[in-house]
């Protein structure tokens, strides 16, 4: 019955969660790009190979419009960097908040109860990852499990707090609902001042256990994940070099698709139909059989479960964190990877997540590039935009410390951060997952508008 | 081609004839697996295999049998288009019974008409409403009806009448019968001869009451013969086979759409999926993109009506592109009417421009995307609608037949098409135009036993040397294609005594998408006038995009834009016909014509007479 993507003829077909082929295509390309990026692939890493070495070439040459691209002249991006490793760091915390922000995508985005307090859970976790896998020494306390226990460990610590605080969301809602999960937040924190043996040092923080698998607590572990390492490929015919970055990318990338396949399966199951229903309207659920208390719970126990386990893997991949880390700017990031992505869809919620976590970075990047600029357009256009000095005007500042009008990058990617959730909020609710549903419905009514 | 000649070759009495019971039963043995029947229940396409389907009708058989049904009883259904109605349909047809369906928007009124007509023994109502029908009649009136099965159970619970089963209870009793007298269905089936009547399918009936026409067993193989085996007819030279799908939506109580459907399932295998309701069917086409389609024109303009109300709402760079290929369609349009269907080498060059970029996607939003096809039949259809589907690459066959000679007569052959003609012959069938009086008359295997209970009225219909007279004028174009010119009792007479076709200028009106009817009147009169009925959807569309506020139907009728659009129509129309048939005046229908009302017939057509009594004054105001 090929050609006909409406024709369904079972329940599961109509819940699928790949209906129809091209997007079983699509996600596994993506997947596949995904596991592709750590490494060196010739021809898409090296220098773009072009076409007209002139300069005033159409494509590519350096006084074209493509050709002051800079990234252009060096490889495409987001494939290239990789390799080299610059990237992967910002690439595998990417996995990592997105696994955080799946499960407020969850609570909030699914289940419709805005929470401030992931963040708390987050920590929650990476405490529970610290006491389950850390070292214990006379200050600290750690039982040095291996990572099949303390990854889960982590989610389950921070579920079972998640079900503590869920009668509170039967009782309040909105507002009073974010207020009160606001209030975890900073409880959180002064729990990690309480108990230094489980956070470490307030300012420093601990070790937190790294990601080797092993089977229990043997010395040399079964995989290790923690430390470069040279592997003999396939029928041991040649040998490549594996960075410890790479492999910690690939430990967060499978968790991350693990649980975002586990959210996708939620969501279109009876509990995420429940959750939609409350999400709706609550009352209008309850008379329709759906138990209130029940599934708000269970929203909280798998929204603290994905923060826990990323909370732990954060902590873990950071290495060294103190307690203050888990704070409430760390909780409004989420919220704002939820609007910006689109709030109740996985796709969305992954799209947000890399959105937020790259944007500050490429405008670190591009400002860095943009000082270095010193002739041509580009160096017109630094000029005018950046203060490398007393004397100049432009709104960028290349100082660590900028007073004055000219705001340094870190300032300014604050102001983007809140120029950008206040622009999604007005022109776009649904977030980047809407723009893409707008364009894909504008083709799906071709060559009607409805 | 053996299989086919051995259908239409008479069987030996006693050796159990081939009916449809019996290739239904075949298709379970050979291909028990593949899907017989779809059918949409709780938003998900529940499938029914050949397995599942034989096993239901040979239940049912018996449930038939435990009724009390003999042979050549009757077994009447009034029921929407589900798998139930064929069902029951085949099973009557197992033991020997005869199935008569009725419209599901039959009033109470002909309900007993036809249940006292056929003597019907086991009546099966799908719900409440159509079992209401039935109470509004006094029992003694109709005393042979002894069971009567319903299929919905909701809001049954309150009757105690000894004559209702319900549907499942029906089956079980079938279950105990079949437990019981094992083969007994199956004894019936081997003493099926050809001449057995199969069906009784009542004729509309524009005039006087609707007659029983009888049709057999070996009709019905002969009609799947000609009509359904016969490869040329399709673009592709195959005839319909288990890959193909075919959507059910009009009643099958027509003798069409048993053959489109029922009939065509089971002559090659293609699943049947039944449709929600006939509301739905712009939905159900597009998810089940059917690779076999027939239509009545009424639905034919009302695909065509939502491409131009749909179009003329797109945004700006749509409309653009859409223009663009509306433009185009109307030239591959007028390229493929003037060379027989086929394409010019200018117009394919157009399709194959214009097919990836608007073509493709809007086959796929009407829901013929997959089509290999269309036809259109039971009424005239004008020719504008055929070549707009044309143009668009939905390439949609003429064809002509009516009941009483299994619908089979004429069809227009792929590459060899005529637009506004039905086609030619099938090959070998005996078919001629009266010299005299230009009537179309058939003779061949599939021509009907006669009508039910009226051997008066079946006189009437054949000629002394037995030919069928179909009562439609017709002739010939090229001397192989034919043209039918009206129902010969339709055609118009002016005072002037000139003879004038009134279907042929309706259709022409009826092309326009705001215009539902148009009924042509001048018979004995000095000149030509016209009663116009305006499809609400689209006339209102179009009246709130130019702001002009109405508030009923009869309302948006009465506003002078809406008489000066109309007007404008009709004038259009006038340029394409000789001044005698020019339409001088015209009024408007001041209400939407129902069937219930006693203006149409269950099939939609005009009944002519009753409009005439209906809205006389109208009439004479424009004299």
């Amino acid at each position: 019955m090929q050609g006909r993507p409406k024709l369904f003829t079972s329940y599961a077909a109509d819940a699928a969660i790949f209906p129809t082929r091209t997007q079983k295509v699509l996600v596994g390309l993506g997947v596949l790009i995904l596991f592709l990026m750590p490494f060196d692939i010739p021809f898409i890493s090296g220098p773009v190979p072009r076409a007209f070495p002139d300069d005033w070439a159409i494509i590519g040459g350096r006084y074209t419009i493509l050709g002051q691209i800079p990234i252009l002249n060096e490889g495409i991006p987001l494939i290239r960097f990789l390799g080299d490793g610059n990237w992967l760091r910002p690439m595998t915390e990417v996995f990592i908040i997105a696994t955080a922000a799946l499960g407020l995508n969850i609570l909030a985005g699914v289940g419709g109860q805005v929470s401030l307090g992931h963040a708390f859970f987050m920590g929650v976790g990476a405490s529970t990852a610290a006491v389950l896998g850390g070292q214990s020494s006379e200050k600290l306390w750690g039982l040095g499990l291996p990572v099949w226990i303390w990854l889960p460990g982590a989610g389950i610590a921070a579920a079972l707090v998640g079900i503590l605080v869920s009668p509170t969301a039967v009782k309040l809602r909105g507002l009073y609902l974010g207020i009160v999960t606001l209030g975890l937040v900073f409880i959180g924190i002064h729990l990690s001042r309480v108990f230094p043996q489980i956070s470490g040092d307030t300012e420093a923080g601990r070790r937190y256990p790294e990601f080797d698998i092993r089977l229990w607590k043997e010395e040399t572990p079964l995989i290790n994940v923690s430390s470069d390492d040279t592997v003999t490929g396939i029928l041991g015919l040649n040998t490549f070099e594996v960075t410890d970055r790479q492999k910690t990318y690939f430990f967060c990338l499978i968790v991350l698709i693990f649980m975002a396949f586990l959210a996708k399966n939620l969501i279109r199951s009876r509990t995420g139909r429940a959750l939609q229903a409350i999400r709706d309207r609550d009352i209008a659920a309850e008379v329709m059989g759906v138990n209130e208390v029940k599934y708000k719970m269970i929203a909280f126990a798998i929204s603290s479960f994905y923060a826990g386990v990323a909370g732990a893997l954060f902590a873990s991949f950071v290495g060294k964190i103190a307690g203050n880390q888990f704070n409430l700017f760390l909780s409004v990031e989420f919220i704002a990877i939820l609007l910006i992505g689109g709030a109740g869809t996985v796709s969305g919620t992954l799209l947000g997540t890399f959105f937020v976590i790259i944007l500050p970075e490429l405008v670190e990047k591009g400002t860095e590039w943009l000082a270095e600029q010193e002739s041509g357009i580009t160096g017109a256009i630094a000029d005018f935009v950046l203060t490398e000095g007393p004397g100049d005007f432009g709104p960028v500042s290349t100082a660590n410390v900028a007073p004055g009008w000219a705001l340094n990058v870190f300032d300014w990617n604050i102001v983007i951060y809140g120029v950008l959730i206040v622009v999604f909020l007005i022109f776009e609710p649904l977030g980047l997952f809407g723009i893409w549903i707008k364009i894909r419905n504008y083709w799906k009514g071709w060559p009607f508008t409805y | 081609m053996t299989v086919v000649e051995d259908r239409v070759a008479p069987t030996p009495s006693g050796a159990g004839a081939k009916t449809v019971a019996s290739l239904a039963r075949d298709w379970a043995q050979k291909d028990p697996n593949h899907i017989a029947f779809r059918e949409k229940d709780f938003g998900i396409w529940q499938e029914y295999s050949w397995a599942d389907a034989w096993e239901l009708i040979e239940v049912a058989a018996h449930g038939l049998l435990s009724l009390g049904v003999e042979v050549g009883d009757r077994v009447t259904i009034h029921a929407e288009d589900r798998p139930e109605w064929v069902i029951l349909d085949i099973a009557a047809v197992a033991v020997r019974g005869i199935t008569v369906g009725l419209y599901p928007t039959n009033p109470a009124a002909e309900v007993e008409y036809m249940l006292q007509d056929s003597g019907a023994v086991v009546h099966l109502v799908e719900d409440q409403e159509q079992v209401d029908k039935v109470f509004e009649i006094d029992p003694s009136k109709i005393p042979s009806v002894r069971s009567l099965i319903y299929v919905e159970p909701r809001g049954f619970s309150d009757f105690t009448d000894e004559r209702l089963i319900f549907w499942e209870n029906f089956l079980e009793a079938g279950r105990q019968h079949r437990a019981a007298n094992p083969g007994a269905v199956a004894a019936r089936m081997a003493a099926a001869e050809d001449d057995d009547v199969m069906t009784l399918v009542y004729t509309s009936g524009t005039t006087g009451p609707p007659k029983g026409a009888m049709l057999t067993n070996a009709n019905s193989m002969y009609a799947m013969n000609k009509i359904i085996d016969e490869k040329r007819a399709y673009p592709d030279n195959t005839a319909p086979n288990t890959s193909d799908q075919i959507l059910t939506y009009l009643p099958l109580c027509h003798v069409a759409e048993r053959i489109f459907s029922t009939w065509t399932m089971l002559s090659g295998g293609p699943t049947l999926n039944f449709a929600e309701s006939i509301e739905t069917v712009a939905i159900n086409l597009r998810e089940i993109q059917p690779t076999l389609f027939f239509a009545v024109p009424r639905i034919w303009e009302r695909l065509h009506a939502g491409v131009q109300i749909r179009g003329s709402d797109a945004t700006r760079f749509k409309a653009l592109w859409l223009g663009m290929a509306m433009k185009a369609a109307d030239k591959i349009g007028k390229a493929k009417v003037e060379n027989g269907g086929n394409h010019t080498a200018q117009s394919r060059i157009l399709h194959w421009i214009f097919y990836p970029l608007v073509f493709r996607a809007l086959q796929e939003r009407v829901g013929l995307r997959h089509c290999r096809r269309a036809s259109s039949g039971a009424a005239p259809i004008a020719p504008e609608v055929l070549q707009f589907f044309m143009g668009i690459g939905v390439d949609v066959y003429e064809l002509y037949g009516m009941t009483e000679n299994s619908a089979v007569a004429t069809v227009n052959y792929p590459g060899r098409t005529k637009l506004g003609t039905v086609g030619e012959a099938y090959d070998d069938i005996g078919l001629r135009i009266d010299e005299e009086t230009g009537e179309i008359q058939t003779k061949h295997p599939g021509v009907f036993k006669g009508y039910w209970n009226k051997p008066d009225k079946t006189a009437e219909t054949f000629t002394e040397d037995g030919w069928l007279k179909t009562g439609d004028v017709g002739e010939w174009v090229d001397g192989t294609h034919v043209k039918i010119v009206d129902r010969m009792k339709d055609i118009i007479i002016t005072s002037g005594g000139k003879n004038i076709s009134p279907s042929e200028i309706e259709n022409s009106l009826k092309a326009s998408p705001f215009i539902k009817e148009a009924m042509v009147i001048g018979d004995g009169r000095k000149y030509l006038t016209a009663l116009i009925g305006i499809e609400l959807d689209v006339v209102g569309d179009w009246a709130l995009r130019k702001n002009i506020p109405y508030t009923t139907y009869r309302d948006l009728t009465e506003k002078a834009e809406v008489l000066e659009m109309v007007q404008n129509i009709v004038d259009e129309t006038n340029g394409k016909f000789a001044r005698v048939e020019g339409i001088k005046k015209f009024r408007m229908i001041p209400k939407e014509l129902d069937h219930e009302d006693g203006e149409l017939t269950a099939t939609q057509k005009l009944k002519r007479s009753a409009m005439l009594d209906m809205f006389g004054d109208l009439v004479e105001s424009m004299y």
